[in-house]
């Protein structure tokens, strides 16, 4: 050991510039980074209900819209038509937009007195009162608007843009946007759709890159500068993270990946993470360098290095590891965060144990500082001491009171809820959420989940059993509107057909009527009238349901049961759609969840077994773990904090991170007992000694992620309190139940040698 | 009184053909007039065969029987037509009172539900039998609906053009027909189109039609049409082909043709 120390002295100026120029080259990629706003992209491209929606997109196209929604008192009423006429028209005429659905654009078909009459559903704006009343009526019985771009009580309606393939989101939002500005009146009026969501989602990730960044930086440095009082206390270990965070960032476009919503997270991970090394650096050089020591600056430098490297290593190895299990995910971001966390904070590791000695070698001898540091030493020292007498004076006491308040919170796990609503990225007031709640309460739905029937689609048993699946659909609650090519055969039905006659409202008898039917009606339609509902052979047909309900769990509701009655089916081919993604996602979070944890204790459990040589060592530094993990769950349930994404990979970091403290105080309580301490003395030696570091280092943490609580995105949010509170608990476990567990246990592991023979 | 006119109309013809000179001096807007003439037949019977082809190339094929006639001194223009396959759709039958001044009349019959329906649309540039080709291709245009520019003259396949930009003088026709620009390329020799560009309502490239084998039906009255037509649609990919299979110049067409009766008589 004592030779890597010197070599890193002999040669500190390459160490220096090797670490600062790792940093930059990889620091000058991060320019290069695209930031990645769909949702889609979260689970991998081999995944189920992805392979199915692109088989979907495949077959019948994509289908990107655009809405904009105009909220009134009543719609029908001349000034607000004669506005939505005019941005319907205009829509149209903006480019990439290939289509527009409107109250002006889509059609009314309908049969009166033996006509079939085909206009659209508002063809002239009413002038009187009565004539309103009958546009009214109208609307009311037309299905193709009622309820999906008109709402039923007619105080909402949507103009619906259908993109073309090519078009950009932040150019088509931005040209919808000028559009709205151009008609302004009295009516309330929002963008929705999920170009407009991908837009706000790119423009959060950038300003929360922007915002959460410099101010982590910021606490960092208050809260160093706080702890260490001098200038290279704070500059180091405030090198070592900025490093780090370019180092991890650059990898970014270097692996081919993009920043997702969750990759905000990584900085401030490392922010609050990649400087715990360089804190018990810079503690220890402040420790050795008191008044009148006899060492060089050099002697400092290989001295700090020699005394941590191996506990250094072993809390950074297992950080790493707890990090690294998040593999355990499917999630894209997830894994891919992962990875990138975990390379900091390797990068991190090494830079605290080269880097800052060969920094600290090169600059003259610090002023010594902990006389300085004296002052702050009795509140929290008064504190240690107060919990080592608590813990050796009622450690049961303390063991029963932390199972019993765990098993309390833990009622909360009962109420976790599972949620992968993109939506829910924002408060409740955003325009992205309020603008899908409208469309949900009003407008038919936001998401949607689809079928794919295959064979020969104009076949009456296979056109009867899309529409018997319809109207399934639309007993239940969740669904709002639903779309498919026989309920287009209805409708024609009814226009060709009077109310008496028998083939009013229902699917032919035989096949060529079907066929004439669809021949009919491509007399006056466009070519890709049908596109979203049969493909151009007439061998697939799409039956869609919009989906009324933000919850994933709802949205998995109907998709269990649809995939339940379709199981079986030869004429079904496949289950997919917006919602089933999301569904999906949301199992994945959860299966993502159980296997990282899981794997997560298991690691590191196996590291502690083989760094304290023992099975009991993995199994006691497993309990707070375990309480900590059940209160964090507990706590997600009773503040209806939702598991997702972001929160799902908490537990793991907070494994891989809150075992640290559990691994400072064995370590020293073992050496305090090998010297010949008893262990209630041993625990309060540590308690004030190494307890100090261990406090230290949480704060830190915590005072790292605090930045978290200002993102624009709610799960971001929700992850940096979770974050506080579970590394608190992990804290507390170290402090008070550990040294509990420690005296009423008494492992052999810890026991002095002699007596372990 | 129809022959007499028929006469005028070809002694006009003559006398154009004789002065020659004349043809130099048309406007663009006379150009596009003439043009829609050219192919104006007093009666006609055709077999025709539609192919419409997706962006996967696949392919869907009807074959189509119809008869035309002139009324009202071509004012109104009547046509039957009549599909002959896929035989899941045969018999299937329209019937069209094209009217220059009012909506159409339409009728549908059915032959799998025995039925007649009238349709009542106010639809003009909609889409023919789900094909690239509109309605609004198929029949002439109000002239005062465009301005015209002639904006040169190019060969297009060895023939001569005028190329004559159409804008439609205001949003409602652009949306009643579907584009904002047209670029047409008309024959100096018989004013048929040989090809014609269209652009969107946003102003991009859309469809483009190639015409290919222009017939002489009514050489009496220089009356002319295309035997291949060729639509596709720039953005989306998608082609329709229009190949006239046999066609009758026959101002003589039995007017009982035209009626619902015979529409159901399949």
């Amino acid at each position: 050991m004592s030779g890597s120390a010197a070599k890193i002295v002999r040669f500190r100026w390459l160490v220096i510039f090797g670490f600062l120029a790792v940093a930059l080259i990889f620091g000058s990629q991060i320019p290069r980074s695209e930031i990645e706003s769909d949702m889609k992209a979260m689970l991998p491209p081999d995944i189920e209900s992805r392979i199915n929606t692109d088989k979907i997109d495949e077959l019948f196209g994509g289908t990107e819209m655009l809405m904009v929604i105009v909220k009134t008192e009543d719609v029908l009423s001349p000034e607000t038509l004669v506005r939505i006429e005019d941005i319907s028209k205009q829509m149209k005429r903006i480019r990439g937009v290939d289509k527009v659905l409107s109250l002006f654009e889509l059609k009314n078909i309908k049969g009166e007195e033996g006509a079939m009459i085909v206009e659209p559903a508002v063809g002239r704006i009413p002038k009187t009162e009565e004539q309103r009343e009958t546009l009214r009526k109208e609307i009311t019985e037309n299905d193709v608007v009622y309820g999906s771009v008109v709402s039923k009580d007619f105080s909402l309606t949507a103009i619906i843009a259908l993109l073309k393939t090519d078009v950009s989101d932040t150019v088509i939002v931005e040209e919808i946007r000028q559009l709205i500005l151009a008609n302004q009146g009295e009516e309330e009026v929002v963008i929705g759709g999920l170009p407009f969501a991908r837009v706000q989602v790119a423009r959060s990730i950038r300003v929360d890159l922007r915002r959460l960044l410099p101010l982590g930086l910021l606490i960092m440095f208050l809260f160093l500068f706080v702890c260490f009082k001098q200038l290279r206390g704070v500059v180091l270990p405030f090198a070592v993270v900025i490093m780090s965070i370019l180092f991890s960032m650059g990898l970014i476009p270097l692996l081919g990946w993009k920043i997702h919503v969750i990759s905000v997270l990584l900085p401030i991970m490392l922010i609050a993470i990649a400087n715990d090394y360089g804190i018990h650096l810079i503690a220890k050089y402040q420790e050795l360098n008191y008044e009148g020591n006899p060492y060089s600056k050099k002697e400092l430098a290989m001295d700090i290095f020699n005394h941590l490297t191996k506990p250094v290593l072993l809390t950074g190895l297992t950080t790493m590891a707890g990090i690294l299990c998040l593999l355990g995910h499917v999630v894209t971001p997830a894994r891919q965060i992962s990875v990138l966390a975990a390379s900091g904070i390797l990068f991190a590791l090494a830079a605290s144990l080269f880097f800052i000695p060969a920094v600290v070698s090169m600059l003259p001898k610090a002023k010594p500082a902990l006389h300085s540091r004296n002052s702050k030493r009795p509140i929290l020292e008064r504190m240690l001491r107060l919990f080592g007498k608590i813990v050796t004076s009622k450690p049961k006491e303390i063991i029963a009171f932390a199972v019993i308040s765990a098993l309390v919170v833990s009622i909360g796990i009962f109420f976790v809820i599972v949620d992968t609503d993109p939506n829910k990225y924002y408060p409740k007031d955003h325009p992205v959420p309020y603008a899908a709640r409208l469309i949900n309460d009003n407008l038919g739905g936001a998401q949607n989940v689809s079928v794919v029937f295959q064979g020969d689609i104009k076949d009456p048993r296979i056109m009867n059993k899309i529409d018997n699946m319809e109207h399934e659909l639309q007993e239940m609650p969740e669904v709002g509107n639903t779309t498919s090519i026989a309920r287009v055969v209805r409708q024609m039905s009814r226009a060709l057909n009077d109310k008496d006659e028998e083939g009013y409202d229902r699917i032919p008898d035989t096949r060529n009527a079907v066929a004439q039917y669809f021949e009919l009606y491509s007399m006056s339609g466009d070519p890709d009238d049908f596109e979203k509902m049969v493909d151009f052979p007439y061998e697939h047909a799409l039956l869609t349901a919009r989906l009324n309900t933000a919850s994933t769990k709802k949205m998995d509701h109907v998709i269990d049961r649809l995939k339940e009655k379709t199981k079986n089916d030869q004429d079904v081919r496949l289950v997919g759609g917006f919602g089933s993604i999301l569904s999906e996602l949301a199992h994945k979070v959860v299966n993502g969840q159980f296997l990282s944890l899981g794997l997560a204790i298991f690691v590191v459990g196996i590291l502690l077994m083989i760094l304290f040589r023992s099975v009991t060592a993995g199994l006691i530094s497993a309990i707070p773990l375990a309480i900590s993990i059940t209160t964090l769950f507990g706590l997600m349930g009773i503040f209806r904090i939702e598991l997702n994404v972001a929160t799902a990979m908490l537990s793991s970091i907070m494994i891989g991170v809150g075992v640290d403290y559990t691994i400072h105080f064995l370590w020293r309580f073992r050496e305090e007992r090998q010297s010949g301490l008893d262990s209630k003395e041993a625990v309060i030696k540590t308690l004030t000694t190494t307890g100090r570091g261990i406090v230290f280092n949480a704060l830190s943490v915590i005072f790292g992620f605090i930045a978290l609580l200002t993102s624009s995105f709610m799960p971001v949010r929700f992850f940096g309190f979770l974050v506080v509170v579970s590394i608190t608990s992990c804290l507390i476990g170290a402090l008070i139940l550990i040294p509990s567990l420690c005296i009423v246990l008494k492992p052999k592991f810890l026991e002095p040698r002699e007596i372990r023979v | 009184m129809k022959k007499y006119k028929i006469i005028i109309l070809a002694f006009g013809t003559l006398v154009l053909f004789l002065t020659a000179e004349p043809q130099e001096n048309l406007t663009a807007k006379q150009i596009v007039d003439r043009s829609f003439k050219a192919t104006k037949l007093a009666g006609s019977e055709i077999l025709s065969t539609m192919t419409i082809i997706d962006d996967k190339g696949r392919e869907r094929v009807r074959k189509i029987a119809s008869v035309t006639k002139l009324y009202d001194n071509g004012e109104t223009e009547k046509r039957l037509i009549r599909f002959l396959s896929p035989p899941d759709v045969k018999g299937t039958g329209l019937l069209t009172f094209d009217y220059e001044k009012r909506d159409d009349d339409m009728w549908l019959f059915m032959p799998a539900l025995r039925k007649t329906r009238r349709i009542v649309s106010t639809e003009k540039a909609k889409n023919f039998m789900g094909s690239e080709f509109t309605y609004a291709d198929m029949t002439p245009p109000i002239l005062d609906d465009f301005s015209y520019e002639l904006l040169g003259e190019e060969d297009v396949n060895e023939t001569s053009c005028w190329r004559i930009e159409m804008i439609p003088v205001n949003e409602d026709v652009a949306d009643e027909n579907g584009f904002s620009k047209r670029v047409t390329f008309i024959a100096q020799q018989d004013f048929v189109i040989r090809r014609a560009v269209y652009y969107d309502l946003d102003g991009e490239l859309h469809k483009e039609l190639s015409v290919e084998e222009v017939k002489e039906v009514d050489p009496e009255n220089h009356k002319y049409r295309p035997m291949h037509m060729l639509m596709v649609n720039k953005q989306e990919g998608r082609k329709s082909i229009l190949i006239v299979d046999e066609i009758q110049f026959n101002p003589d067409v039995k007017d009982e043709f035209f009626t619902t009766r015979y529409l159901e008589r399949y």
